[in-house]
């Protein structure tokens, strides 16, 4: 059966692709920020806090953990309007991925506060700084900039996963696979592309991130 | 009233009894060296003095303030009492004045133009005005433990804990951290050293201590401690370390 | 025709979880395979080996799971072969596993130190009796708690087989939610199902780590 690779035509459809880069970078970022916030402060309670707020933390952590991702995205856009909750597809991804995200941060994190040598600890202890203060000045920084591989790691994976919202008809770069797929009939040149997009992508962010660890925290 | 007072301490980690039943009083202005063999419990005695370490029974009382007490909040005396570690714990993310301004800037609220002028000071006391700004590991081992004291320092300490400062230290590098103290001691700053600097100790503590299976064995001024030792413990100790 | 869900509708469910579980099982086998190569290749002194097994895993870790397995879905029909979602799924998680698998892999081969290697020269062993009967049983040692927590990844990523048609939980799920309309309490129920097979191993992975690092 003799078959030609027409991918001339789905690089005509450069602006459905261009629109679905545009939502996948978005929905990322907004992610990412969120969802490293989320974790941080996931952290803070799975180190600090009071055995309750350890408790529902360690909860949220392992539940989001040991589901898939997909299942999480349907439960909230599909599962909560049952019970009152009516979100759109992109109010939904969002929430989702930044749940999502938020766990797995949490846990980066929270290997990156016990492994700041309790020596360090000691010496605000005894300068007089209180636990907060402690966190902020003495624990922050050292604790992120251990970990920044993994974190860093962690949030590429997460705009590779973002790719599941197409499930749910979010615009992103996935879907906007199916789109240009119904209008050419070209299903793997169509994908074989996409995924080589979501590989500059990675690239980028890989680049970006080893950049950004350069300029926090590389001695001025 | 005696600044530092100790009465009859007792501070155990899990089954193991590290301090029996210390008793210790400290005057203000006085400078005291404290020795023993490893696990005699001098370490951990410093350490109860600005409650690092929790005491099981027994009274330890710093400027008025009980810190034995479980519920004290020794924030305010921690500001009052420098301690400088044997691993000098430097905070690595920052300068060597952002490491000293710290302290005052975020315990005791002075504005960050003072801070500086008070790390300077600091520094200048300490001989190393010109690493200000440095980070940790651009330092040698004896200035890491200057900055450290100048860290102390920084917050106009009344009393001054050093836990072994130079035990990790290379040989030549421990004579410019010994300066130091040897200039605060002049300064009149009330001083609690454990050390195995036995000539350090001779000659600038007023009153050194012997600790010997947690408690407070034998004491006496300097002169007469390493003149003529009473019990036969630290006579054995002495004759060990000093050859 | 809405129906109510019932106790059969669990009953369905618990069922596809035998597929997640093949599924999981069949990459496992596939991946395992493409990952001791790229480990090997990526331990290698030869740096165009490495670069090799580099780019493999750098190529594979760079586009989402989903875009591997509709590469082979419509890949495969290219080539004329009309197999089920099965084997579009098999493919593409094997490929998927292999990279991360390599790469664990790899790493637990790097981490013994050179000094090992030296040892057993030094008793005069060869290369292959080296790798057979000193570096390669420390190495699993220390590659068996990541490679638990890979197998929880793993049993996750089957879901998303689901969009490629192959019927296991996740799919199970939405065809029972297209019949009951009860998206929120099938759904959970999918989860939970997810849960029960993932949480045991996470937490026998932590034992594991727990009990590698007290060995030290």
């Amino acid at each position: 059966m003799a078959y030609t690779f027409q991918f001339r035509d789905v690089f005509a459809q450069k602006e459905a692709i261009a629109d679905g880069i545009g939502v996948t970078l978005q929905l990322s970022a907004v992610t990412i920020c969120l969802g490293f916030l989320l974790g941080i402060a996931v952290a803070v309670s799975l180190v600090y806090g009071r055995s309750w707020m350890r408790g529902m933390a360690r909860v949220y952590v392992e539940v989001i953990r040991n589901t898939p991702l997909i299942v999480q995205l349907f439960l909230i856009f599909f599962g909560l309007p049952g019970v009152g909750i009516k979100l759109d597809v992109l109010p939904a991804s969002m929430l989702a991925l930044t749940i999502n995200l938020g766990a797995y941060t949490a846990e980066i994190v929270r290997a990156g506060i016990e492994s700041v040598p309790k020596s360090q600890i000691e010496a605000g202890v005894s300068l007089g700084m209180t636990k907060p203060q402690i966190f902020r000045h003495v624990v922050l920084m050292p604790a992120l900039k251990n970990v920044y591989p993994s974190l860093s790691s962690q949030f590429v994976l997460m705009m590779l996963a973002t790719s599941v919202v197409s499930q749910i008809s979010a615009a992103d770069l996935f879907h906007a696979g199916s789109i240009i797929q119904s209008r050419t009939f070209r299903d793997f040149e169509v994908y074989t592309v996409i995924s080589l997009l979501y590989l500059c992508l990675t690239l980028l962010m890989r680049g970006g991130f080893g950049l950004c660890y350069h300029l926090i925290f590389r001695r001025r | 009233m005696p600044f530092v007072e100790l009465k009859s301490v007792v501070k155990r980690y899990g089954d193991n009894t590290v301090l029996q039943d210390v008793n210790l009083s400290i005057e203000k202005g006085e400078i005291i060296a404290v020795i023993g063999r490893s696990g005699s419990g001098k370490s951990t005695m410093l350490r109860c003095i600005n409650g690092l370490e929790p005491v099981q029974a027994g009274e330890v009382w710093v400027d008025g303030v009980a810190v034995h007490d479980a519920n004290a909040n020794l924030r305010e005396l921690r500001a009052r009492v420098g301690i400088v570690f044997q691993s000098f714990n430097l905070f690595p993310h920052l300068t060597v004045e952002r490491n000293i301004t710290l302290g005052p800037m975020i315990v005791k609220g002075v504005p960050a133009a003072e801070a500086a002028a008070l790390a300077r000071a600091a520094l200048r006391k300490v001989g190393l005005e010109e690493k200000i700004g440095a980070y940790a590991d651009e330092l040698s081992g004896g200035q890491q433990q200057r900055v450290a004291i100048a860290r102390s320092l920084a917050m106009a300490p009344s009393l001054m804990l050093f836990d072994e400062i130079t035990s990790a230290l290379d040989p030549e590098l421990v004579g410019e951290v010994l300066l130091v103290l040897e200039e605060m001691a002049r300064e009149g700053m009330t001083m609690l050293l454990v050390t195995h600097e036995m000539n350090f100790a001779r000659r600038v503590a007023h009153r050194v201590v012997f600790m010997h299976q947690g408690k407070v064995w034998e004491q006496a001024t300097a002169k007469e401690f390493f003149a003529d030792p009473k019990t036969p413990e630290l006579r054995s100790f002495l004759s060990a370390v000093l050859h | 025709m809405i129906r109510e869900l019932a106790l059969v509708d669990v009953y369905y469910l618990v069922l596809a979880i035998r597929w997640t579980i093949g599924l999981t099982v069949l990459a496992l086998l596939g991946g395992g395979t493409i990952g001791l190569l790229i480990a090997a290749l990526g331990a290698s002194r030869f740096r165009a080996l490495r670069g090799l097994a580099f780019g493999y895993v750098g190529t594979v870790q760079g586009i989402p799971l989903l875009g591997w397995l509709f590469i082979f879905y419509f890949g495969l029909s290219i080539v004329g072969y009309n197999l089920p979602p099965l084997a579009a799924a098999t493919i593409g998680f094997s490929i998927y596993a292999g990279a991360f698998l390599g790469e664990i892999w790899r790493g637990a081969l790097v981490a013994i130190p050179k000094t090992q290697w030296e040892a057993g020269v030094a008793i005069g062993l060869t290369y292959l009796e080296q790798l057979r009967h000193v570096i390669i049983p420390q190495a699993v040692r220390i590659a068996i708690p990541p490679t638990v927590g890979f197998m929880v990844q793993l049993i996750k990523n089957t879901s998303l087989g689901a969009v490629i048609g192959f019927v296991e939980l996740t799919r199970e799920g939405q065809l029972t939610t297209a019949s009951t309309f009860q998206p929120f309490s099938v759904y959970l129920l999918v989860a939970l199902m997810y849960f029960s097979l993932c949480y045991p191993l996470t937490r026998y992975s932590r034992i594991l780590e727990r009990k590698r690092r007290a060995l030290r």
